[in-house]
């Protein structure tokens, strides 16, 4: 029996030599290192797997085994052949059909194999049959990775330039293969668990399998990330750039003349140079900066009113609450000249829902109106990271963000429509308790002062107006501006109680505008002082409740 | 583009070596070099002449080359195989870097060891303890090897 073993071998290795004289000529030292290594590991894995299934040892489970570990063999080898292709100058026919018949015949066997384990599994339940199905189908990823690289290298060597896509494609081959291999793996692992028992000779491939598909994964999304800064953010580099420097690319020792980059830290390099290193690190080639955690190219020169934009937050009455801030803070220090401008750009929905209402404007009106295409893409970008960017940038992240901000922009159009609704609602109820000769409700809004001014400035000025006429007037004029805010918070969760009633944002600004006009007369009327007195006093503290817990809160942002 | 770069560092090497330093292709396989380090005078391999196998990957310059020792060298950073524990060889590889900046390299290794990284542990706590015995074996195994 020891004979026929050793016989067998001896056959095995001398066929083993015949293949590789015929597929591989002379082996090179580099490869034949890698043999033994890899080797090495695969003869430890069989004896752990031999552990596993001692019950069906037998010569011919044995034999599928060696048979198995003479097929890998051959499949390292050709994968370091085909890598071997991209440094050899000359790549002869023989070389081509070797390879070619190589890949065919291997994909050829571990198809064949994968069939056969797959149908004996079928026909006669789990067996040994399931480790070499699986290992087959392993090698069967490896055929076709090798094949694709060496589609990729042959197109390489055809033509004379070198190809700067292959490296992406190589990337993402990469990663569709490491994702094809964890997922066996794992398929492999779970099944053995439930047939047999854990299965550890999988372990360290399985290991392997997914390190290296998370590290193609985390090279994907980097390289990706980074090649986006490149082609948006880094200019290209001046003639004088490139005069001032020694003009020649440190990554490929060449001249640079055009397609060049500058990156953030002044180092310039070839575009296409700079993409393949960036596929690898992220990292500048000259003194290593970050380019994915480095400040933005230009730093702060901030477009004017940009500092001020908070956060947009997912609450959408915080949201409108905040969108009050940043103007309140700058109108103060606007010349005299654009405080119409500021004032009237401040609440971000009137400002969108100018083109609607469109009741002819005041004569001290106009210059609001550019503004109001301007703010959409300014309001709700992150404050402290992209304070720097420029009006370019932004496009480009405009692009990204636009449904986000339309999304936004209909928030803003319901909540305004609602607030006018509620606005609607509290006249009539006043209009009723005026006529029952009852305290009202007060409303802030319609403020004696201010409203004379703006007679015909209409619903695109009113949140504005309240702003203002609260800030100043009616109310005393010592209060602070968070009680301006709760002011309105307040009114604008009074209409989700009472649920929509104007609909539609025109409808209910209308209603608003009538509110206004007709509640002036009315006002001060039926009422004796001392009522007035004592709503004012359970204004204040209601006012003073918002603002305890939301005026915290918009100050807090006014901070920032 | 990788053989391009790696024949224009092979005339700049020619025409500028480094001190101590020689290295050209083996044969004509421009990927395959191999490299003389000659020990720093203020060391104790001085007078060894050190020999490197130089392995460029295909993907040269934006992996590392493969430099390992071929002679044997009792170092703190340096293996029984001849494989270098250089950071600049693994994860600070810049493309920026040539075959002659990394000998440079490796000749400022033999003069200072690292001995809080090492690859053979002994040498390290021989390096930090006791360094006239590491002296001594450094400079016995140069007179035996490289020599």
């Amino acid at each position: 029996m020891a004979v026929l073993y050793l016989q067998a071998f001896v056959f095995i290795i001398l066929l083993g030599k015949l293949m590789r004289k015929i597929f591989f000529g002379q082996l090179r030292a580099a490869e034949m290192e890698h043999l033994i290594e890899k080797s090495w590991y695969a003869v430890t894995e069989t004896c752990l797997a031999f552990t596993v299934f001692r019950d069906d040892f037998s010569p011919r489970f044995v034999a599928m085994f060696t048979l198995l570990l003479f097929l890998k063999c051959f499949h390292w080898l050709a994968e370091d052949r085909v890598d071997y292709m991209e440094r050899s100058p000359v790549i002869s026919f023989l070389f081509h059909t070797r390879v070619l018949s190589l890949l065919v015949g291997l994909g050829a066997v571990d198809l064949y194999f994968i069939n056969h384990a797959y149908y004996s599994t079928l026909l006669r339940g789990a067996s040994v049959q399931l480790v070499f199905g699986f290992e087959y189908a392993i090698l069967l990823t490896v055929v076709l990775m090798t094949f694709f690289k060496y589609l990729l290298h042959s197109v390489d060597l055809q033509s004379e330039n070198p190809w700067e896509g292959k490296a992406v494609y190589l990337l993402y081959t990469e990663l569709f293969m490491g994702l094809i291999r964890v997922i066996l793996y794992v398929l492999f692992m779970f099944i053995m668990i439930k047939v047999h028992t854990f299965p550890l000779f999988a372990v360290r491939p399985m290991y392997l399998a997914m390190r290296a598909f998370k590290k193609a994964l985390h090279d994907v999304i980097m390289s990706r990330r980074a090649i986006r800064n490149m082609n948006t953010l880094y200019p290209d580099a001046t003639a004088e750039d490139l005069a001032s420097s020694d003009n020649v690319c440190i990554i490929c020792r060449e001249e640079m003349d055009t397609n060049c980059k500058k990156l953030p830290c002044n180092h310039i390099f070839h575009t296409s140079c700079l993409r393949t290193w960036f596929q690898r690190q992220q990292t500048c080639p000259t003194c290593r900066m970050d380019v994915l955690r480095l400040p933005r190219p230009q730093p702060p020169t901030p477009p004017p009113a940009q500092p001020a934009q908070p956060p947009m937050p997912p609450n959408m009455f915080q949201g409108f609450q905040y969108g009050w801030l940043p103007n309140q803070q700058p109108q103060p220090e606007v010349p005299p000249g654009q405080s119409s401008t500021a004032s009237s750009t401040a609440p971000t929905t009137s400002t969108t829902n100018t083109p609607l209402s469109s009741p002819p404007s005041p004569p001290f009106l106009p210059p609001m109106m550019p503004p109001s295409p301007f703010m959409p893409f300014m309001y709700p970008q992150p404050p402290s990271s992209m304070s720097g960017l420029s009006i370019d940038e932004l496009h480009t992240m405009e692009g990204e963000e636009r449904s986000n901000i339309e999304a936004r922009i209909q928030w803003l159009r319901d909540i305004q429509s609602l607030l006018d609704g509620a606005m609607l609602l509290i006249h009539q109820y006043n209009t009723v308790a005026t006529q029952c000769s009852m305290p009202g409700v007060r409303i802030p809004n319609p403020s004696n002062t201010s409203h004379s001014n703006n007679n015909t400035s209409q619903q695109t000025d009113t949140k504005n107006t309240a702003d203002v006429t609260l800030n100043s007037g009616s109310l005393g004029g010592a209060r602070p501006k968070t009680t301006s805010l709760s002011n309105n918070t307040k009114q604008s969760s009074s209409p989700v109680k009472t649920e929509k009633l104007g609909d539609l944002s025109n409808l209910g600004a209308t209603g608003f505008t009538v509110t206004k006009e007709e509640i002036i007369p009315e006002w001060h009327d039926p009422r004796k002082e001392e009522e007035e007195e004592d709503l004012h006093e359970v204004r204040k503290r209601r006012l003073q409740k918002f603002s305890s817990t939301e005026g915290t809160k918009a100050d807090n942002i006014d901070l920032d | 583009m990788a053989g391009k770069r790696i024949k224009k560092e092979l005339i700049d090497f020619q025409i500028d070596p480094p001190a101590g330093c020689s290295a050209g292709p083996v044969g004509d396989d421009i990927f395959h070099w191999q490299a003389m380090i000659q020990g720093p005078p203020d060391s104790p391999y001085d007078g060894g002449a050190f020999k490197l196998s130089v392995h460029f990957p295909t993907d040269y310059p934006f992996k590392p080359p493969k430099i390992a020792f071929t002679t044997k060298i009792y170092h703190p950073n340096i293996n029984s195989n001849g494989n270098i524990c250089l950071d600049i060889l693994r994860s600070q590889w810049s493309p920026a870097l040539t075959v002659s900046k990394v000998l440079l390299s490796i000749t400022s290794l033999l003069t200072d060891p690292n001995p809080d990284d090492p690859l053979v542990p002994e040498i390290a706590r021989a390096y930090k303890t006791d360094r006239c015995l590491y002296n001594k074996s450094a400079h016995d195994w140069t007179l035996k090897y490289a020599s």
